[in-house]
């Protein structure tokens, strides 16, 4: 019902695409479109395998891409903040894919807008406002927190031991 | 609004050209938004689940980054290949998901049901996986709180007085954990030892696992228990010594759990006391780990909540035929799905590889 609904005012068009394109689109929704799902402005018969495939196999090389930081092979082993940089470039660009792709709002008309843009900027705001509180809490503790609170010399400690416990072992 | 405008305006200037239609106003239904009820409320529904999946995330990040110390993922027994299949296993299950939708459209029915099914089963094997990663934390005593978890933040004298306890209760550990389980459930429920006497409860028969196993002849040991026995001996003088330095604690953390070494190539399961003698379970020290064990199982349990809603979802799906008329149903489900794929691409490397 919807469907003859968005088409009497005509084609959705999306930000950046051109009338004619628009045009094309809903020429292609109406051929390849179906009846009774019709929830779709202008989508439908949109995917085919090749495309998903093609998404699946981007998915899974930027998945072996951060996964590589892992690897001995990865050059900036001594400054994590690049390996950190790195991964969450690759996780924006995979979540990217799935969200356009599988989730098919590349293919959706102006509404995924107003869903989406208002709770991704709560999301990101949300963040933000832990910061103060919840980030920086160690900044100013209590003597007695500070005694039962682990530290860096902790670990060097630790370390240490298991240097001289590994020194020990042939003896 | 503008459709119902426009076609009013429509109507009325036709109306100049043509008295027969005039007064005859066509109205046609226009929804707020040009999309399904089913698929819109989906869509409010996962705007939520940004923000709630953002607060956990961000908080991760903010408590993990505002720590003095956190632990890198070897010293918690992550192992990062088994992270990289479980993303690997989820985006196969989106792309399987997309298949169905695409099937179930085409009005492939038993295709979509297929598809529909390897979801499933991938969905499955995720939550396995998951399962057996949680089984290798328990194993390391580390839980998310006390009383089962174990894990001590830094090597000093509360960490040994904990150890020392735990050996005093190795010293008259019950025969049967059962019989040890019901004494216990006894003396919660008449109040005290001494009531649960009078009702004639006995305390279990207990015995000393650390006598026990320093009477055991060497042959009956391996060479590894040997080593292990001897390290046991070395803890329980260090822990004696009236005049210990941070340096001894340290090493006693060291023999219950050593941390291990970071990269692909080291050693994962590094032995310890705790692994030769499982039954030992002695409080280990792991810098930052109760606060990563914490966010850990947060973050992940959540998401493993979300999986299992999906799989439910996915089994209710899989009783229907899978027709052009379910592609709503499907594309819904599937756009859930899709979202559970989303939170991991962020967990993994977050979790694993940070």
């Amino acid at each position: 019902m919807s469907d003859h609904g968005t088409h009497s005012h005509g084609p959705v068009t999306r930000p950046g695409e051109s009338a004619d394109e628009a045009l094309e689109h809903a020429a292609h929704a109406e051929h390849g479109g179906h009846g009774d799902h019709g929830d779709h402005g202008g989508h439908g018969g949109h995917g085919g395998l090749g495309k998903y495939l093609l998404v699946f196999l981007a998915l899974c090389g930027l998945t072996t891409m951060s996964f590589f930081t892992y690897s001995p092979a990865w050059p900036w082993r001594d400054q994590p903040q690049v390996g950190w940089a790195f991964m969450m470039a690759v996780s924006c660009t995979k979540a990217m894919l799935v969200i356009l792709f599988f989730m098919h709002v590349w293919w959706e008309a102006n509404w995924k807008y107003v869903l989406t843009i208002p709770a991704a900027m709560m999301a990101l705001f949300l963040g933000i406002m832990l910061v103060p509180d919840v980030g920086m809490r160690n900044r100013m503790v209590s003597q007695e927190r500070a005694l039962h609170m682990a530290r860096g010399s902790d670990l060097r400690l630790l370390e240490e031991a298991s240097a001289n416990a590994a020194d020990a072992q042939p003896h | 609004m503008t459709a119902s405008a426009a076609s009013l305006s429509h109507g009325h200037d036709h109306g100049h050209g043509d008295d027969h239609a005039h007064g005859h106003i066509t109205l046609q239904y226009q929804p707020g938004l040009p999309l399904t009820r089913g698929k819109l409320i989906m869509w409010l529904f996962l705007s939520t689940e940004i923000m709630f999946f953002a607060a956990l995330l961000g908080s991760y990040v903010v408590l993990r980054f505002g720590a003095p110390i956190w632990p890198k993922p070897h010293h918690v027994h992550l192992s990062e290949p088994i992270g990289a299949f479980n993303t690997f296993v989820l985006i196969c299950s989106s792309v399987t998901v997309v298949l169905a939708l695409e099937a179930a459209r085409a009005n492939k029915t038993s295709l979509a049901k297929l598809w529909m099914v390897l979801t499933f089963v991938l969905g499955a094997v995720f939550l396995g996986v998951k399962g057996y990663e949680y089984a290798a934390k328990f194993d390391h005593g580390i839980y998310p709180a006390a009383p089962r978890g174990r894990i001590y933040e830094r090597p000093d004298l509360y960490y040994g007085s904990a150890v020392r306890a735990r050996l005093d209760e190795l010293r008259r550990e019950p025969v049967s954990s059962w019989s040890a389980a019901r004494y216990r459930m006894a003396v919660w429920q008449h109040g005290s030892p001494q009531a649960a006497a009078l009702a004639g409860w006995k305390e279990p028969e207990t015995v000393d696992r650390l006598k026990q196993l320093d009477e055991t002849p060497e042959a009956e040991l391996s060479a590894e228990q040997q080593a292990g026995r001897r390290h046991l001996q070395q803890v329980q003088k260090l822990l004696a010594s009236p005049d210990q330095q941070a340096i001894d604690m340290a090493i006693v953390a060291d023999q219950v759990m050593p941390l291990p070494g970071e990269g692909p190539g080291a050693h994962h399961g590094a032995h310890g006391l705790n692994d030769i003698f499982p039954w030992l379970k002695l409080p280990a020290v792991i810098p930052g780990g109760n606060m990563w064990a914490s966010t850990y199982f947060l973050l992940t349990g959540f998401h493993a909540v979300h999986v299992i809603v999906g799989l439910i979802v996915f089994a209710i799906l899989l009783t229907y035929r899978l027709g052009a008329k379910q592609a709503g149903m499907i594309e819904n489900a599937g756009l859930y799905w899709h979202f559970v794929d989303l939170v991991w691409i962020f967990l993994f490397p977050l979790l694993y590889l940070f």
